[in-house]
């Protein structure tokens, strides 16, 4: 299998799970808009009927900001700031809960979709996803641990140096490894939620540790795979960036179409996560090898009635 | 023996004289650096003269790297170690040592050196020392003393210092202060102007003419305050003695590095100016020509070898900074102008002043659009008028050098480059221009700064008075730059521009206060603005109009009883209904609406404003309230409703702490609200799909 055939195989699966990306969407959003609507209940009565919001769509002025922090005393910040941690809290348990559906109907391609299935999925992964959510917060703080080793590690070396530029040839060499090494530890735990799903199991560790050496030792599959990701995640960012530059939105139809546009990258965004797990899913198949059926015992078989003893029988009796 | 000369009668008015200042304190510097224990053995010869007409008993000088001397020192105490965002780290102290003080061919006066502290009582303050002289000096005499010191520069980290083989000499020579006499700015009788070093502090100084004999090693690259006029090099111990002169300045700072990229580029005043440039300055100021030109200055960039590729952009600021300043407040009257960019690790040195010769500062691959060279560079420069020409007392009213050069830069600035992005890269990639996101002009970047801290102290303030440092950097720049522009949106911006011309130009070479421009603002614009100052200069009172609320009520036929040719004739309830419905479909008949405005005074300040009431027929009502209530209001009986109402159409005050509350309109901005729900949706529901990759 190469790579090119797992996304593809990945975007058969997705494909074919359009409304679970849809149910995705909502909650996203509605986690988004815990957050949002507060700050615009600060927003919208300090400019809707104010003849400066007019002028703030056309040009947006930063000063508008402390104005406002000036005015409601940081009661926005206090207000929305707990908002938007609330909001992130259910997101972080809500994709959770979500992500034990998602993950089974990917990798369980011939289930055919019905929501009885998707929440089954979800009730029965959320402990073991947990658990593998919090194992992962110790890869991620060894990638977090490295970056700051190496920061730490290329001050020192530079001490007092005069000139900026090895600096930031080391920052950008660092940010690139950090993008690489947390690259890696979200493929190896997409890599471990598709391993505990398929497997039906419960021992998150276990598959956390395990699908870091797998996804490892198999770098030459997992590593293009994930490049090819990437690179539609910048195509799709760049071209998002480029379209929604051009729209000058000051009327109701050019807002109405940006926030279209807006929308549909939130959508490609989800797409792209239910295709690396798709993806982890195509190389869990072919990959990963199945535990070996028990061949079938080939005995001689006596003629002679057996004896009968207290054990035997009882295994007869099985 | 003092040695006294009488001096010429056109001393004694202490008023520059033809372009120059005359010299109060002449300094004749010879000084050595020795890059291994990184120390300056100096020696000064100081003139001094009494342009007053007291008799000065004693003198005192400023002993400013004393700041640097140990964590007891008032700079220390009070900066924690720490300013401008740079620290100081390690031991290396920094200290001058006064070795010996004598009158030339006189009296011994090292052992009448004390140390004291006018501002704070520290006594483990050294940054200021007295000397009691043997005799008084009489007015109008001079005296000249020699003075051998050795400077110990510390790690830089605030101005002055080393770093590596990179050094900025600032503050590091002994320096006599100021003396005032009565009624020389807020003095009532003769004393010494002589402040300690203080961590919200810059300096104060006379004018005099130097000249300096810097010797260091021969590989370094030399810059420093005025012309070189010789470079003679010792081939025994294989140093470099350079000599700098520069005449009417008020102090004198230097640089050295083995690998700078020095170059150098003339502003050639006939080309960089046009005549319709310089006709329209003259006519705006009704003077002659002659007197707008600007003269021609040769330019001097050291730059560090890895920002070899901004080198032109240093040029085009200064370029830019000489016309307009020249063009605005009167022409650069020195020869040169040097511009230093210290290396990386050393930024404590960088953003700082010093007469001809400033220090600026900038990043690797600094993004085209990002202005902070720029910036930098014209504020630094901006400081030759505004301290250096103008030379007020820093300690004591920094708003007169910082705020008014805040003003300055930012209308340069917005004038010459136009909107700015910040540095924000994503590897080489300039994110911010990528992205699209607003750019900001410097009036703008004021305001907002203005608005994010609270008033806690009144403009003017002697440095190491104001609440914080946060309030000290608020009031002295961007407070003082949205002050000054509200006095501009009030005068208006030709009166404006000669009231800045007028005061530089009648304060050039000399030492004003904040009542001197007070001075200058009500003659120049022939009204009397003492509210202005005293609410916004030496208050710190909050401008806050806003519109408190607006009602169109459409005018129903009256009911009730009405007296009519002697009897009473009741209009009913459903006589007067029906009259209304009638009305309405009436094409051709008027409705009326009673239209009430009211406009409130919520801060403390009180100034007179103007409103505009806008109706749905398009017509106009102005107003203009003088605020002297808390509100007012406005009543129009139209034949339309109020369609918008706006406080202060034209923004003069920019002072005023809101401009969403000056505003009303009719119409429920829909657009507004969508998109910007829209926009801050998506960027939530992209945060929470960057925290959730990992659920």
């Amino acid at each position: 299998m190469n790579p090119f055939h797992a996304i593809q195989g990945a975007m058969r699966r997705a494909l074919s799970r359009k409304r679970m990306i849809g149910l995705y969407w909502l909650f996203h959003t509605l986690c988004a808009a815990l957050a949002a609507v507060p700050l615009m209940g600060f927003i919208v009565p300090h400019l809707a009927r104010s003849r400066y919001g007019e002028e703030l769509l056309r040009q947006f002025d930063f000063m508008w900001i402390t104005e406002l922090l000036g005015i409601t005393r940081d009661s926005p910040l206090t207000v929305s700031g707990a908002a938007a941690a609330a909001a992130a809290c259910l997101a972080m348990l809500g994709s959770l809960f979500l992500a034990g559906g998602a993950v089974k109907l990917i990798v369980f391609e011939a289930v055919p979709y019905s929501p009885s299935e998707f929440w089954e999925g979800c009730g029965r992964c959320f402990w073991r996803l947990l658990r593998l959510m919090l194992y992962s917060l110790l890869f991620f703080g060894a990638v977090l641990l490295v970056d700051g080793l190496l920061n730490k590690g290329a001050r020192k070396l530079w001490g007092e140096g005069m000139v900026e530029e090895p600096l930031v040839l080391a920052l950008w060499f660092r940010q690139t490894l950090m993008v690489l090494l947390l690259g890696f530890v979200v493929t190896a735990m997409d890599f471990s939620k598709v391993r505990l799903v398929a497997d039906d199991s419960r021992r998150s560790l276990r598959a956390a540790f395990g699908s870091v050496r797998f996804v490892w030792a198999h770098m030459r599959f997992f590593f293009p795979a994930w490049l090819v990701l990437g690179a539609i995640w910048l195509l799709g960012t760049w071209l998002y960036v480029q379209v929604s530059k051009r729209i000058d939105a000051v009327t109701m139809p050019s807002i109405l179409f940006l926030i279209v546009l807006q929308q549909v990258y939130v959508v490609f965004r989800i797409a792209l996560r239910m295709l690396s797990w798709g993806t982890a899913a195509e190389f869990e198949q072919a990959l990963r090898p199945k535990p070996e059926e028990p061949a079938p015992v080939m005995a001689a078989v006596s003629t002679e009635p057996p004896s009968f003893e207290a054990s035997e029988a009882e295994d007869f009796s099985i | 023996m003092i040695m006294r000369y009488l001096l010429p009668l056109l001393f004694s008015a202490g008023l520059c004289s033809g372009q120059f200042a005359t010299p109060i304190a002449s300094y004749d510097i010879k000084a050595i650096l020795d890059t291994k224990t990184h120390t300056i053995a100096g020696s000064e010869v100081l003139t001094w003269v009494n342009d007053s007409p007291d008799t000065v008993p004693a003198l005192q000088f400023h002993l400013y790297m004393n700041a640097f001397r140990n964590s007891q020192s008032t700079f220390f105490k009070e900066s924690g170690g720490q300013l401008r965002g740079d620290k100081f780290k390690g031991d290396e102290w920094g200290w001058v040592k006064v070795n010996s003080m004598k009158i030339e061919g006189g009296a011994d006066l090292t052992g009448a050196i004390k140390f004291i502290a006018p501002d704070d009582g520290n006594t483990e303050d050294r940054t200021v020392i007295e000397v009691t002289l043997p005799q008084p000096v009489k007015p109008h005499e001079s005296l000249r003393i020699a003075i051998d010191f050795t400077t110990k520069t510390p790690m830089v980290f605030a101005r002055t210092g080393f770093h590596g083989d990179f050094y900025l000499g600032g503050q590091w020579f002994p320096k006599i202060g100021v003396w005032e006499t009565a009624g020389f700015r807020y003095s009532s009788r003769g004393a010494w102007n002589c402040h300690q070093f203080h961590a919200n502090s810059e300096f104060f100084a006379n004018f005099g003419d130097y000249r300096v004999e810097l010797t260091v090693p021969s590989h370094m690259v030399v810059g420093a305050t005025g012309e070189q006029v010789r470079r003679a090099e010792n081939t025994l111990n294989n140093t470099t003695t350079y000599t700098f002169r520069q005449d009417s300045v008020t102090d004198f700072a230097w640089t050295v590095q083995p690998n700078y990229i020095r170059e150098e580029r003339m502003f050639a005043a006939d080309q960089e100016t046009t005549p319709e440039e310089i006709a329209a300055v003259a006519k705006l100021h009704n003077i002659p020509v002659q007197d707008v030109r600007l003269s021609d200055v040769k330019m001097i960039a050291m730059v560090q070898p890895e920002h070899r590729e901004q080198i032109e952009r240093h040029f085009t600021s200064l370029r830019t900074a000489l016309k307009w300043f020249g063009l605005w407040y009167g022409h650069y009257p020195y020869k040169t102008i040097t511009v230093v960019d210290p290396p990386y690790g050393a930024g404590g040195a960088g953003g700082m002043e010093y007469p001809t010769f400033i220090t600026a500062g900038t990043s690797w691959r600094l993004p085209k659009r990002a202005l902070t060279l720029e910036m930098v560079t014209v504020h630094e420069f901006g400081h030759q008028f505004w301290m250096q020409l103008v030379a007020n007392n820093e300690f004591e009213e920094s708003w007169l050098d910082e705020g008014f050069n805040t003003y300055s830069t930012g209308k340069v600035l917005d004038k010459a480059f136009g909107p700015s992005t910040l540095p924000v890269k994503l590897y080489d990639l300039d994110l911010w221009s990528f992205l699209k996101l607003p750019r900001f002009t410097q009036e703008s970047v004021d305001r907002t700064a203005y608005l994010s801290g609270p008033v806690e102290d009144d403009l003017v303030r002697r440095s190491w008075e104001y609440y914080s440092s946060a309030s000290y950097g608020l009031n002295s720049y961007m407070r003082t730059g949205v002050t000054l522009r509200t006095l501009e949106g009030l005068l208006g911006a030709g009166t404006m521009a000669r009231v800045m011309r007028a005061y530089h130009q009648r304060w050039r070479f000399r030492h004003p206060t904040s009542r001197d421009f007070q001075k200058v603002v009500n003659e120049v614009s022939g009204r009397n603005m003492d509210w202005f100052f005293d609410q916004f200069v030496f208050g710190n009172r909050l401008l806050d109009y806003a519109v408190g609320s607006v009602s169109s009520v459409r005018q129903r036929t009256p009911m009730g009883a009405f007296e009519k040719d002697g009897s009473m004739n009741v209009v009913t309830r459903k006589d007067a209904e029906e009259i209304d419905v009638k009305n309405e479909g009436n094409k051709s008949f008027k409705q009326q609406y009673l239209c009430t405005v009211k406009i409130q005074r919520r801060g403390d300040a009180v100034a007179p404003v103007e409103a505009v009431i806008h109706f749905s027929d398009g017509s106009t009502e102005k107003r203009t309230w003088d605020g002297s209530y808390r509100w007012v209001k406005y009543t129009f009986l139209r034949n339309a409703a109020v369609d918008w109402v706006q406080i202060d159409p034209e923004r003069k005050y920019q002072l005023d702490v809101s401009y969403a509350n000056n505003g009303w309109q009719s119409k429920y901005n829909i657009a507004l609200s969508t998109h910007w729900t829209g926009n801050f949706l998506f960027w939530f529901q992209n945060l929470l799909l960057w925290m959730t990759a990992i659920a």
